[in-house]
């Protein structure tokens, strides 16, 4: 239970994050996000957390667009489009793992000084 | 240690993501911060239904600007005075344009490299130095300094500057146009000078044909005979702009009749960049006397390189003095082509050679002084510093004499570094053509016309008129220097400034027309007037073909509608072809043909000479075509020193009044052939090539809209964002349709006293791939189909029919 409301609260603070600062916010969020609610499993949580977000608005966006520019630039990476929603969301998942990692690490450390 | 460990991990994977990697000299853009979809690349997939704010808020705004999107997404400006509206021009077409506006300043000005890095072998870095000593920004710094001199264009341009930077000062990286993300840069500021690069970026496509070193080489290898019968100045394929035999009533300027001297020398050069040959224009216009409903008619489609994001954008400009609707040229104000409630005008290109080189005399290998008349002059430096990413700069010095730069020397393209060239190109003057359009778009008659042309100096143009009072016209507009025969056909010797420039032709005395009695006007590039004209005219080409089928059709027509222009606009008879594919096929004897010879033999010999898209015969002539020239001209390929191919039409004269002239034997075989063997031979490579072509595509047919496959490329030529589209004609047929140049905007104006008109260019007006309005008029345009230009007089006129409505407000 605590992993999952981690994932969202994360997923929802990189939201809001984003809104208004540069993509590596994200990162923030997911430490936060691991600092705050460590789960056990903050890795994956940060990691599944920015994942499924960035998938989801990715395929939002692409969703409405009567063009093909996301299979345009799948081909100038020599990939398909679902390849570059993957690339996409894997890149996203791996800042938010590692950041949330961070978090949850800084927290135990701190604890050992108290 | 963990959480340092894990923190580093991060920090690094952040950085790692948050900047470009060159690998294998491809740049991948940021991978975090470009595929980040609240702010990357994805940000650029536009909804289907497009938003247009209601209302934007910009400083400096004397008044109130609205604008309404009409469903093509052009925008009509109803400002209520002159700043606010060029203000919002700039806003508005960066708002589509940026990215294309910047790149094309950065090439034209040199400075590709800063953003690109040298490229592969230099080349990107090469073309830099090009532009820079061919002295591109020494010709805007003078446009500018005249623009500076005229209060009213100075102060359109920093207008429009102003709005472009509004607009660039709103953005954020999530708003980024696409190619600045994959590219991982930003936009500079805009500004008045880059205005004038713009300018001289036309001036460069236009007006840089020349082929004085090529014809000097020529000369001394192959003697004044040669010349002569190779390279005239007037071919018999023209039907000249301007009959006016005898007409001629000035008296024209004479100037110092000393024989000018030539260099006698072979001019080592590389091979040098000459335009290419087969682009050109058509504009005509047709009195009331011919039209079904007796107003005049006028018509143009520019051909230039078609790309996307399109060469041209489409703007009706609104404001007290002003209501005009056509294509401006994005990064540059006013509007080029189009029409307003009282005239229309259209535009091709002049072809005159306005282009000198002069042989220098240095002082000694120092350079720093050069001779003229008997005196030593100083030589000027320019130092070219070019920025080059992820380098260090290239420095580059640039020598500068009274005659202009000297762009080829032992630091750059020479093959020799005895000798040295400077440059003389007009469009390294003073002048500000901007006026002209300022003029243009708030003319009421021809008188205004007139006026509005005398600001126009280069790139000499061809401008059509028509007037909703019944006038059509053409001028041929531009600062033409009086020449002695044969004068700017070769490089000349510098030392002596009689050898330059001494007088231009006055602006009256410039070729012209008002209402001739034949009820039209027109131009294609060719040759512009009758012998009787006073002045000796020369270029690197005349064309000779669109020219005389465009005025055979005019001629014999009558009660002429706009659907017939709409066709003629699209017409693909191969007058070309007509006049040369009968002799050639009496060279070939179909009894000793094999079988797919044959059947090529025999589709030619019942193809009706239409390049349409699905004529099999066109393949076979052009494939033909394309191997006959190559090896007619093998003498003229010598690698250091620069030649040049005579025309199509002069070659076509040849085969058939000179077959056997040295030049048709061909230097790869021991023979000795003539026109005759060559043409048997280039027939049975075409043929070779045809079915190669049909092999690989795994077509049973060649058919030439898939054979020719024009191609609408990406300015940076990013294949992705490009398309191919099955597309008629061919150079030297009205539908001036090539593999990748063509009619760039397609417009016919009915002079009605409520005017219509139609118009459609290969792409749309937004520059981002992500849009559906990227290419959405690319259909219409491969299809011969326009669309109606909405001419409004108030914001309401639309209602209904349009995509939204944005008001600009200062607080």
């Amino acid at each position: 239970m605590k992993f999952i409301f981690q994932i969202l609260v994360i997923a929802l603070l990189a939201y809001l994050f984003e809104l208004v600062f540069p993509w590596w916010s994200i990162a923030l969020a997911a430490a936060i996000g691991g600092y705050w609610l460590r789960s056990g499993k903050s890795f994956l949580a940060g990691f599944l957390a920015i994942s499924i977000l960035w998938a989801f608005i990715a395929w939002r966006i692409d969703a409405n667009n009567p063009t093909h520019l996301t299979d345009q630039v799948a081909t100038l990476f020599h990939i398909n489009k679902s390849s570059l929603t993957g690339l996409t969301a894997l890149i996203g998942g791996l800042t938010g793992g590692f950041a949330a990692m961070t978090g949850a690490y800084l927290r135990k450390k701190k604890r050992r000084h108290y | 240690m963990k959480f340092i460990l894990s923190f580093v991990i991060t920090i690094s994977l952040i950085y790692a993501l948050n900047r470009s990697w060159v690998i294998e000299g491809n740049r991948i853009p940021p991978l975090g911060k470009f595929l980040d979809p609240t702010q990357g690349f994805w940000q650029s997939a536009e909804s289907s239904d497009v938003k247009i704010d209601d209302a934007i808020q910009l400083p400096g705004l004397k008044g109130k600007v609205t604008i309404v999107y009409d469903s093509l997404l052009i925008p009509h400006i109803f400002a209520e005075n002159d700043d606010d509206l060029y203000l919002a021009q700039g806003y508005i077409t960066a708002m589509h344009r940026l990215w294309q506006m910047e790149i094309q300043i950065l090439s034209t000005s040199g400075r590709l490299s800063s953003i690109l890095g040298p490229g592969k072998d230099s080349v990107l870095l090469n073309r830099d130095r090009n532009q820079r000593r061919l002295g591109l920004m020494f010709a805007a710094k003078n446009a500018l300094k005249s623009i500076e001199q005229d209060s009213v264009t100075i102060k359109m341009l920093r207008q429009y500057t102003k709005g472009v930077n509004h607009y660039i000062h709103s953005l954020q990286y999530k708003h980024l146009p696409l190619e600045y993300k994959l590219m991982d840069y930003e936009p500079e500021d805009w500004s008045p000078l880059k205005c004038a690069i713009l300018i001289k970026s036309m001036a460069q496509t236009l007006n840089m044909g020349d082929k004085d070193i090529q014809m000097t080489n020529v000369l001394h290898l192959f003697g004044a005979d040669i010349v002569e019968l190779l390279y005239p100045d007037n071919e018999p394929g023209a039907d000249p702009i301007v009959d006016n035999a005898g007409g001629w009533s000035f008296s024209p300027v004479k100037i110092d009749s000393t024989p000018f001297a030539l260099p006698n020398e072979i001019i080592k050069v590389a091979q040098l960049n000459t335009p290419d040959p087969t682009i050109g224009s058509n504009n005509w216009a047709v009195s009331g006397t011919k039209t079904a409903s007796q107003a005049p008619i006028l018509c143009n489609d520019p051909h230039l390189d078609i790309y996307l994001p399109s060469i041209w954008y489409a703007v009706q400009l609104h404001a007290p003095g002003i209501n005009t609707i056509g294509v401006s040229l994005p990064g540059a104000p006013n509007v080029v082509i189009g029409f307003n409630d009282s005239i229309a005008w259209g535009i091709t290109n002049a072809q005159r050679d306005l282009i000198d080189w002069y042989k220098i005399t240095f002082n000694d290998e120092s350079k720093s002084q050069y001779l003229l008349d008997s005196t030593w002059q100083v030589v000027k430096r320019e130092i070219e510093k070019i920025e080059v990413r992820d380098h260090e700069p290239f420095y580059d010095t640039v020598l500068y004499t009274h005659w202009g730069p000297i762009p080829y020397d032992e630091h750059y393209n020479a093959r020799s570094n005895k000798s040295n060239y400077a440059f003389r190109w007009v469009s390294h003057d003073e002048s500000n053509e901007i006026l002209t359009f300022y003029k243009l778009n708030r003319a009421r008659n021809h008188e205004d016309y007139m006026k509005a042309l005398n600001h126009f100096n280069a790139p000499a143009q061809n401008f059509a008129f028509a007037s909703v009072s019944g006038d059509i016209a053409i001028r041929i507009q531009g600062k033409f220097p009086v020449r002695r025969k044969y004068e700017g056909k070769f490089a000349l010797d510098g030392s002596r400034s009689t050898n330059g420039w001494q007088a231009f032709i006055p602006f009256e005395q410039n070729v012209m027309i008002k209402n001739p009695e034949r009820g039209f006007i027109s131009s294609a590039n060719q040759y512009p007037a009758d012998p009787t004209y006073p002045y000796y005219i020369t270029a690197t080409n005349f064309e000779c073909y669109r020219n005389r089928r465009i005025n055979d059709v005019l001629r014999n027509a009558s009660e002429i509608t706009i659907q017939d222009m709409m066709n003629l606009q699209n017409d693909n008879f191969n007058l070309k072809a007509y006049e040369s594919l009968p002799l050639f096929l009496s060279h070939l004897d179909s009894t000793r043909l094999d079988t797919s010879q044959l059947n090529a033999f025999n589709i030619l010999k019942s193809w009706d000479y239409f390049n349409n898209v699905d004529s099999k015969g066109a393949v076979y002539y052009e494939a033909w075509w394309d191997n006959l020239m190559p090896m007619i001209w093998d003498e003229m390929d010598r690698g250091d020193t620069a030649l040049y191919i005579p025309t199509t039409f002069n070659t076509i004269k040849l085969i058939r009044e000179h077959p056997e002239l040295s030049f048709f034997d061909f230097k790869k075989t021991p023979e000795k052939e003539t026109a005759h063997d060559l043409l048997k031979l280039a027939f049975e490579l075409a043929v070779e090539d045809v079915e190669k072509w049909k092999e690989d595509q795994k077509q049973p047919t060649a058919e030439w809209g898939n054979y020719k496959d024009t191609y609408i490329h990406h300015l940076a030529n990013l294949e992705p964002f490009s398309y191919h589209v099955l597309h008629g004609g061919n150079h030297d047929i009205i539908n001036a349709s090539g593999r990748i140049h063509g009619p760039s905007w397609r417009m016919i104006v009915s002079l009605e006293r409520n005017i219509k008109a139609f118009g459609v260019y290969p792409g749309g007006q937004s520059g981002n791939p992500g849009s559906k309005y990227y290419n959405n008029m690319l259909d219409r345009w491969t299809h011969g189909q326009y669309y109606p230009l909405e001419f409004l007089h108030k914001p309401d006129d639309l209602a209904g029919k349009m995509l939204g409505v944005c008001t600009f407000n200062t607080q």
